[in-house]
């Protein structure tokens, strides 16, 4: 009977051998809170390590969210994607990122973009 | 409803499958020879807590697709599913799927030989939770893994023997059923402490700076601390005051306080479970 808990304990031993990590966003473009007179021709996001980023969206206030898509499989540490036609107004980007150890990180940047 | 709240309350009730599984497996190896008729019983629960619980996971993490793409097309998105399941995560969730799969076998007969496979199940499947997370990635993680199995497989000791006490007390005469409350209080009253012990110092070892404990994922840590002192109280009752008044009773059924105090007991255990699936679900030490 003492096998059974050794083969348990062996199983849970070899599966654990790799480490994970987190991800955590370092940087933005445009910056959280910033002001812009020019619409961005793209949004980048900057993470602590690589993460796979798996929801983005653009909401204006007022209106309802708009995904963004064509996003890459592979994980890297800074993204950059290109953004949809931005009138003025304010502006939340929300993102969805996976890190290595399955974890989901969600998070979001607001900013404002004035008439030039 | 978004997929984050729909995950919640279905990771919740994973967590209280798997614990109460494993908790029913536990239960039998250290309780089963002084069992005169309520092995069956038990043996039923922990085979439907740990299919239950099964399913939960599966859906869990079907539901991490969902959350990941922060809608429910993430539930068919392919590269979605493969992240869910290929990554840490999904991979601990096979394997629990796996553990409690094995407990279900061990748990369909009586004899040593089985009560060894289902405890073996019930080990992987709680452990299991420690091959993800917070504590998995982190510089102490040699100091961090070991008490996180050891916090683990006490709390499925303690959450998952509640029913099963609750169970003996309904089925093994008087006499035995104060017994065997009496030789779990004996056995909980060393181990509950170290699920406390145990939890506070990997608190402090993930959020070693006061500033933590003032953001969500440090106040949860501290709802969760304040849950389990709480708890400490039926316990006490269950042990110092309904336990020996029913000993002392002659009456053939057990006292409906101490049924009453078992479920508050469970409940608030349940709700430990709400706070610890959004705490590693959604926030970050």
């Amino acid at each position: 009977m003492h096998r059974f808990p050794a083969l348990a304990l062996l199983i849970l031993g070899l599966w654990s051998l790799k480490a994970q990590a987190h991800a955590h966003l370092i940087q933005a473009t445009p910056a959280d809170g910033g002001v812009l007179t020019q619409a961005p021709p793209s949004f980048t996001l900057l993470f602590n390590e690589p993460a796979r980023l798996t929801a983005l969206s653009i909401q204006k206030d007022g209106e309802e969210p708009q995904k963004i898509g064509g996003l890459a499989a592979a994980a890297s540490a800074r993204w950059v994607i290109a953004a949809p036609k931005l009138t003025p107004g304010s502006y939340t980007l929300s993102y969805r990122v996976v890190s290595d150890d399955s974890h989901i990180m969600s998070g979001n940047v607001k900013f404002r973009l004035r008439e030039p | 409803m978004s997929p984050d709240l729909l995950w919640t309350p279905v990771r919740t009730l994973a967590l209280a499958g798997v614990f109460q599984a494993a908790g029913a497996a536990f239960f039998l190896l250290l309780f089963g020879p002084w069992l005169a008729r309520a092995g069956p019983p038990i043996r039923r629960l922990g085979r439907y807590a740990a299919l239950t619980g099964l399913l939960l996971l599966a859906a869990q993490q079907w539901l991490q697709g969902a959350r990941m793409a922060d809608g429910y097309e993430g539930l068919f998105d392919p590269a979605l599913q493969r992240l869910a399941w290929g990554g840490s995560g999904g991979r601990a969730a096979l394997l629990q799927i796996f553990g409690l799969a094995l407990l279900v076998c061990g748990l369909a007969r009586a004899g040593r030989a089985a009560a060894g496979a289902a405890s073996s199940g019930a080990l992987i499947a709680a452990c299991a939770f420690a091959l993800t997370g917070h504590t998995s990635d982190h510089a102490q993680r040699a100091l961090l893994a070991p008490m996180l199995c050891v916090h683990l497989v006490l709390v499925s000791f303690w959450f998952g023997a509640l029913l099963p006490l609750a169970i003996c007390s309904r089925h093994e005469a008087r006499s035995d059923a104060v017994a065997l409350l009496r030789g779990f209080s004996g056995v909980a009253g060393w181990l509950v402490p170290a699920i406390g012990v145990a939890g506070l110092a990997m608190a402090l070892i993930l959020v070693p700076a006061p500033s933590g404990w003032r953001a969500a994922y440090g106040l949860l840590l501290l709802a969760k601390l304040g849950a389990f002192a709480l708890l400490l109280l039926p316990a006490a009752w269950n042990r110092w005051c309904a336990v020996p008044a029913m000993a002392a009773s002659d009456a053939r059924t057990v006292p409906m306080a101490l049924r009453r105090s078992i479920a508050i007991e469970y409940l608030l255990m349940i709700a430990v479970l709400a706070i610890t699936a959004v705490m590693t679900g959604f926030y970050s030490p």
